[in-house]
This record gives structure tokens, sequence and C-alpha cells, in this order.
């Protein structure tokens, strides 16, 4: 729609002005870490992060969230709760916007999820140009991440005293001009926009030994891979990998009573397809039962079976899965193992 | 439970610090309604009456004598559910850790000289000597847990308790991982449901929930090994809660 | 209000019938006695508010719902054995039908050869009796139906008139018998040898435990009915019913979507299916 022009000193009061109405979910430190959570105060805003231990899709799908209030008894009766507030999601950066726009695939496609999409509706996004990369793990390049052009009502590009603001929506343009101050982009800004934009492609490396395109079409040939034993043998069943990856959306369903039995809640939870139980039924049958099945299940739907639904990879090269593995499992490495033995 | 009875409960203890019924009187000060559900006719920690009619026995403490079995036997008898509260109950616990050494040795070092007064034999969580219906892990147990499983009976569900690891509930929490910080921790083969609590406050996990079903042990090993732990420390981290599992599962 | 996929009806349950130690039969009402609107094959998710939730299939047959649909249920979880523990005239939630049933337009005009094992006779009886309310449609209709014991037997005042029926050809077997039982003892596959099919017009169709299939399997391509009119219900973990809970998953299938009836030709080498 337009280039707009952000001041870095005037982000602290954007976010001050937007907090009256709206929860801000940005960036933050934790630690020697960062995680998305909720803005108490602008100075917590940290836009510089690299990568946060969840991705901002706990935003829009929460570990934990209810999905109905019920009375039990003679009569019993139940009510759908949808847990959605006006949210500004802050910093997202492109790879995890590609991931977004798969779980709005996941979640609207046949049977829509009220619960996903009205907090998406009611979600405005602010997304952040990478211009370096986050660590040694991402390979966001090689997946065709490190840009997007839809997904975000406003998108902001570091020009060092300001943001270049690209406005994509009504809703991001009203944004900015009822709680920010802004100017409209200048020719000179444009040149300085686009020489940084070029400048970050030589800083980021293609880790994928060949191109993603590929990728479902090398997984169909690689079902018996010897890969999966091994590492079935390394993998420690921690759910880590899919618990921290912005395009899994798996889930469980309970009920939890009070403590009279007379009233309840119907929660659901992230579940992973690489926790032993997932996939056991109540007669005893568990139809995913070694280790080295369920990580071929997670890199076929990264690399295949996502693709074949919704047309999109379900890896976007975040490297967040190689971040928290314990055991050292790499999926970029195990897709270049398969890769090299086709 | 069917009836519309409060189903009358008790506590007993056995070889134990009686911590997980301290939790327990800790619960009811949290869950004051808890004692609008169920009847408690005997907790020896609460209270001085001891009601021998019960429905539920909530057993905390590892078997570690012979005679101790009786006692299980007659709660067993009397009792619908019996429930193992806490980890000495639901794995033998650190009652276990003398389970790697010569019992004569391990009573002569506890009572010197006295040691032919006292009797022992190899600790055991109590299902290695009865029926157990349900288990609170935990070392102490984790007094939300405790509220969900008399929740489950009352329901007449059989409890549930989390049959993955502690990975899970911490990165759900987004806490950093001890092992990105120079920590270790057996979060990635131990059974949630205490919240991580241990990793939440930046102590590695001791294992006192018991394993997750089918770890990968060897894995484990490996990426403690990799972080700098000596086969003795590995070893140590092992046994601390569940030196009686692992010398059942290599039976 | 805002709707919600996950959101349940409150149905009454109108009749419960102790059917064997393990299995009862649930007679479901949705309110204002609308009709279910399912296809035979379909399954819905039984909620009990404060348990949970648990997909069964539907066990009646379209063609005689009568305002009410049946749902044939062994005890074996938490949801199960709560259901099994209430009466007529109680409340359970429902949702659904969900996904894609038996496609009984591509089976007129065809030989249909039914093979159930156990509790697999459930999700079939809805198609069996479709089918034998519309008979004229459709060809020779077969039934081999095996169990564990004879007490394990479903439905049988249905199997004594299927049996009965000049136009259905019905043979029943237990793999041990019992005092009672005169019938034939074998297991399911032992019934097979009984009938000989004209393949290229035969439609097979078969559930039962993940054990079976392999055998059953091997007795319907051994008489040479082609893999793509081989149809299998399959059961998984299922926790919306909808396709996005991920549990269901058969590689890149969701059973609860995609199937639960596959036909052989769809799932011949997805090594998570079978």
């Amino acid at each position: 729609m337009s280039l707009m022009i952000l001041d870095k000193g005037a982000v602290a009061p954007l976010v001050n002005a937007l907090m009256a109405d709206y929860r801000v979910v940005g960036p933050q430190a934790r630690g020697p870490k960062f995680v998305f959570d909720t803005i108490t105060d602008p100075s917590q805003l940290r836009l510089d992060y690299n990568t946060t231990i969840l991705p901002p899709k706990k935003v829009l799908q929460p570990p934990e969230e209810r999905l109905a209030t019920f009375v039990r008894g003679a009569k019993p009766q139940v009510e759908t709760v949808i847990e959605a507030q006006p949210t500004v999601l802050l910093g997202v950066h492109t790879c995890d916007l590609h991931a977004i726009q798969l779980l709005d695939k996941a979640f609207s496609q046949e049977y829509p999820d009220a619960h996903y999409l009205q907090r998406r509706e009611q979600t405005v996004i602010v997304s952040l140009e990478c211009l370096e990369p986050c660590d040694e793990h991402s390979f966001c390049k090689s997946m065709g991440t490190l840009t997007a052009d839809e997904g975000y009502d406003l998108h902001l590009t570091d020009l060092g005293a300001s943001y270049a603001v690209d406005v994509a929506t009504e809703r991001g343009a009203e944004l900015l001009s009822k709680y920010g101050t802004a100017r409209e982009a200048t020719a000179a800004d444009i040149k300085r926009l686009n020489e940084v934009l070029s400048a970050k492609w030589p800083r980021f490396t293609y880790r994928l030994d060949f191109d993603a395109a590929e990728l479902p079409a090398l997984l169909s040939t690689a079902y018996d891979h010897p890969l999966w034993d091994e590492l079935g043998e390394r993998c420690l069943a921690c759910g880590s990998c899919t618990n921290v990856c912005p395009t899994c959306y798996c889930f469980n369903v309970f009920d939890e009573v009070d403590m009279s039995l007379a009233e309840g809640e119907r929660r659901r939870r992230w579940d992973s397809c690489q926790l032993d139980e997932f996939a056991r039924v109540a007669g005893g049958e568990n139809f995913r039962k070694a280790r080295a099945a369920r990580q071929r299940h997670r890199f076929m739907r990264k690399g295949k079976y996502l693709y074949e639904r919704f047309g999109v990879l379900g890896c976007v090269g975040c490297g967040r899965c190689i971040r928290t593995c314990v055991a050292g499992i790499s999926i970029v490495d195990g897709f270049n193992t398969i890769y090299g033995s086709a | 439970m069917a009836t519309n009875e409060k189903p009358k409960v008790a506590f007993f203890d056995f070889a134990s610090c009686e911590g997980c019924q301290l939790t327990v009187v800790d619960a009811l000060q949290t869950h004051l309604d808890l004692l609008d559900a169920v009847e408690i006719v005997q907790f020896r920690e609460a209270m001085t009456e001891k009601g021998e009619d019960y429905q539920i026995a909530f057993v905390e403490g590892s078997c570690t004598r012979k005679s101790d079995e009786e006692r299980l036997h007659r709660i067993r008898k009397q009792a619908q559910i019996v429930v193992a509260l806490g980890a000495c109950a639901h794995t033998g616990g650190v009652n276990a850790l003398k389970n790697l050494h010569p019992l004569e040795d391990v009573r002569r070092w506890v009572y010197g000289d006295k040691a032919d007064w006292y009797e022992t034999y190899p600790a055991r969580p109590i299902d290695a000597v009865i029926e157990v219906d349900a288990f609170i892990p935990g070392c102490p147990i984790d007094r939300e847990e405790f509220i969900r499983v008399v929740k489950a009976l009352l329901l007449g569900k059989k409890p549930s308790i989390p049959d993955y690891p502690l990975c899970v509930e911490c990165k759900l929490k987004e806490n950093v991982c001890l092992f990105q910080v120079g920590k270790f921790c057996l979060g990635p083969i131990t059974r949630a449901g205490c919240g991580a609590i241990c990793p939440t406050y930046g102590d590695g996990c001791e294992g006192c929930r018991g394993l997750i079903p089918n770890p990968n042990e060897n894995a484990m090993k490996d990426v403690l090994a990799e972080a700098g732990l000596t086969v003795e420390e590995i070893m140590a981290r092992f046994t601390m809660f569940n030196t009686y599992p692992l010398q059942e599962a290599k039976r | 209000m805002t709707t919600s996929i996950y959101q349940p009806e409150m149905a009454r349950l109108v009749n419960v019938e102790q059917m064997t130690a393990l299995e009862k039969l649930f007679t479901v009402e949705l309110p204002g006695g609308h009709s279910l609107g399912h296809a035979p094959g379909q399954f819905v998710m039984v909620s009990l508010l404060g348990i949970g939730e648990a997909p069964i299939s539907i066990t009646s047959s379209p063609s005689r719902s009568n305002g009410h649909f049946e749902l044939c249920v062994r005890r074996v979880g938490d949801v199960t054995n709560a259901l099994h523990k209430m009466e007529a005239g109680e409340y359970i939630g429902i949702r659904g039908p969900f996904g894609h049933g038996f496609p009984i337009e591509k089976m007129r005009g065809k030989d249909v050869l039914f093979a159930p094992g156990g509790l697999g006779l459930a999700p079939l009886r809805s198609l069996i009796n479709q089918v034998l309310d519309e008979r004229g449609l459709f060809g020779r209709v077969i039934i081999l139906y095996g169990a564990k014991r004879p007490s394990e037997l479903l439905f049988r005042d249905e199997l004594e008139e299927w049996v009965a029926r000049d136009d259905v050809e019905c043979f029943i077997t237990v793999d041990r018998g019992d005092d009672t039982w005169e019938g034939h003892v074998g297991v399911i596959t032992t019934l097979f040898p009984q009938v000989s099919v004209n393949p290229r017009n035969t439609v097979a169709v078969t559930c039962g435990p993940p054990i079976m299939y392999r055998f059953v399997l091997m007795e319907l391509l051994g008489k040479g009915i082609p893999e793509t009119q081989i149809y299998l219900s399959l059961e998984r973990r299922m926790k919306c019913g909808v396709g996005k809970c991920g549990h269901c998953q058969i590689n890149n299938l969701y059973c609860c979507q995609d199937g639960p009836v596959f036909t052989y030709a769809q799932i011949k080498g997805v090594e998570e299916a079978l």
C-alpha cells in the first residue's frame, strides 16, 4: 500500500499507545534467550532479538486453552469458549510469518477452527525483516523464507536510525496512523531501503545441498532410508522439536472438573507425534511405536505431507528444532543425508 | 464411586519422610472443598482417630522389611482402591539406593553395633508387594496432581498421570533449557506432571517422578556424557530415584 | 454464540442394551429427533463431559434411522467405561458424523462380500443393513463373520436372520467353541474356502482387529478381488475428528477425514496403515 518511516525513538511511544487498547506481544529477553511475551513496559521489547524459544504461534494457538465450559448432571450443558482478544504481535521474523500462513490454512480448511481463526482475526501482525542470520542453525535462505511478500499488516526493516514500514493492510495503516507518528518515505529512504535489503543476502548462506522445491519428491523415495533407524537410536522422544516448531499444530483434548464434579472445562494442549503414546488407541495398539518411525513422520510431515495438503513446505528453516535438540538431531543435516544418498 | 455417600479415605506410611503426606495436608489448606468430597478416617499426620473402614487408601513409603508386607496386604484387602503416594511408594525412591550395596554393610553403616536388632531387605515400591490402582509420583508429590487424581477417582475414572517427559512441560513454559547453560537434567526421560518445577528454578531434574514408558536410556547417557559428566556421575543421577526400576528392567 | 467444531450436541440415550460381556448397544436421539444424516462407515465423536471424548463408529443403517442412531461400544477406555455405566434417559455429547464412509453407489450392481472380525461388525452392520434394505440393487450378498468365542458374537438376532435368508450367504465362525456352539470353529480365514466369487464383479468390505487384516487381505486378494474393490475401515486415536489434532495420521492420510474407510489400493504399501 505505502511505505512509511518510523524513527526508532518513536517505537516506545507507539508501543505505549498500543498497550492501552491491545494486548501487545513481542520478543523480550529471558536469561540468555528470547521469548514472545506480553509487553507491560515498552523497554521490554527487543526488536534486536535473534530467535525465540517458542515461535509466535503460541499467540495464535496457545500451548493450552479452554475450548468449552460444561455443567454435568442429569441435563448436561456445554458452552463454547473462544479465548481471543485484540492483540498486536510485534517483531515476527519472516520464517515465522511463513509458518503462520501455513497454520492459517490448516485451521481454516474444511472444518474451520473458530478458536484459532478468531484469535487470528483479532491479531495485527507487525513483522520484521531479518538482516543477519540468527545463528548457525537457521537455514531460512534455503527454505525461501528469508523474506515475505504477504501475511503481515505492517513490516519493519531496520534502516539504522529508523524503520521502514511497509504498510500492507488497511488495518495496519489505521494502527500506524492512530497510535504512531510516522512519515511518508522519501526517494532517499526508498534508496536506502533497497540498499539495506540487497546487502543482507550475502550474509546468509544456503545450508540445504539442493533446491527445497525438490524435498517432497526426494522424501517420497526415502521411506525406508537407514537414516530413520539412526535417528531413532539418538532421539530421546522428548517432543521438544515439535513443540518449538512454528508449523506443528497437533493437540490433545482433555476435560477438567471442579471438586464438586458438577462443572468443568474442556481444554486442549499442544501434543507431539514424537511422544510414545501419541498414536495409541484405547484398546492398546500403538500405531507408531518406534522412535525411528516417529522421527520419520516428523521429517515427512515437514518436507512432504504438509506440502501435499497445503501446497507449502512444512519447514520454514527457523532452526528451532535443531537448537532445542539435546541429542543434536538436525533436520537440515537429515535432509542433506537423504539427498546425498539418493 | 457410584454411591452418594462420601468415599472414606485413609493414609498410611511405610519407609518415607512423610513429606508427601505433608503435601496432602498442605493441599487441604488450599482446596478446602476436598473435605466436602471425601471423608478422611485415618491420617496419622493430621488426626488422632484411626478408622479402619475405608474405600481409598493412599500409601506413602516403600516396603523395606518383610514384616511390612503383611500390613500392605491388610490395606489391600480393605481398600477398593490403593494409590501409591510419592516416589518411595511409586519407584522405591531413594530408599532403594541401599539395594546397590550388600545389605549387611548397609545395616552396619546405619545402626552400628545395634545392627542385629533391625530387620531389613531390599527396598521396593509397594506394587512389588500388592496390586496398586493408581500412582502419584514425585518427591514430594505435586499437590495439584494429587487433587486431579482424587477427582478422577471420584468420577470413577482410572487416574492417569502424564506419560510424556518433563521436557514437554518445560518447553511449554518456555524455560531456557539447562543443557544450554551448562547444566544437566534428566527431564528428557522423566515423567512429567510436576510442571518441570526444578528446571523452572534452574535445577536439573533428578528423575523423582520415575521414567517415561520406553525411555531411551542409552541416548540420555550419551547426552550427559557429551555434556561433560563421567560415567560415575551419570549413574549417580540415574540411580537417585530409579534404582529399583532400573534393576528390575535388567532382570 | 459462536459455533465451534468442537461443540457437541447433547443427545439422549433412548435405549441401552447389553450385547456381550464387553459390548453394549446404545440407541441415541439427537435434540428434537433430528437426523444425524450419516452414511454407513462414518463415525461420531462421543463426549462424556468431565470424562472426555472418543470416536465411535455408527452401527445403524441410515435406511433405518427412525430419528435414532445406534452405537455398539466396547468398554475399553475412560469414555467407553463411563458410557457403559449410563442408562436410558441420560445424555451424551455427539459431534459428527465425520469421515468418509463406504461408497455404496460404487457397490450397486455388484456382489458384496463382508468380512468383519469381532467388533469390526459394528461399522459394517450399518452398510450391511443398508444393502439389505436395497437388496434388489445388489448382486450376491456374502457375510463371513468371525469372533473369538460364541459369547462374543454381536447382533445375534440379526445374524440368525441373515443366516436364514435365502438371498444372503452368511457364514459364522468362532476361534474357540463351547458347549452351546454347534457351528463352525476356526479363525475367520477358514470360512473363505466355503465361497467362490466372481472377483471382477465383487466388492469386499472388511473391518476387525489389526492382526486380522493381513490374513483376510491375503484371502481376498487370493480370490482375485481387485485392490480398488477391497474396502477397510481403520481405527485410530482421534481427538478432534476433523483433521486438525494429528493423532490419527497414517503417513500423509488423516484417518478421520480421508478415512476411516480406505480401499486397499489407497493404503497398500503405507507402512503405518495396517
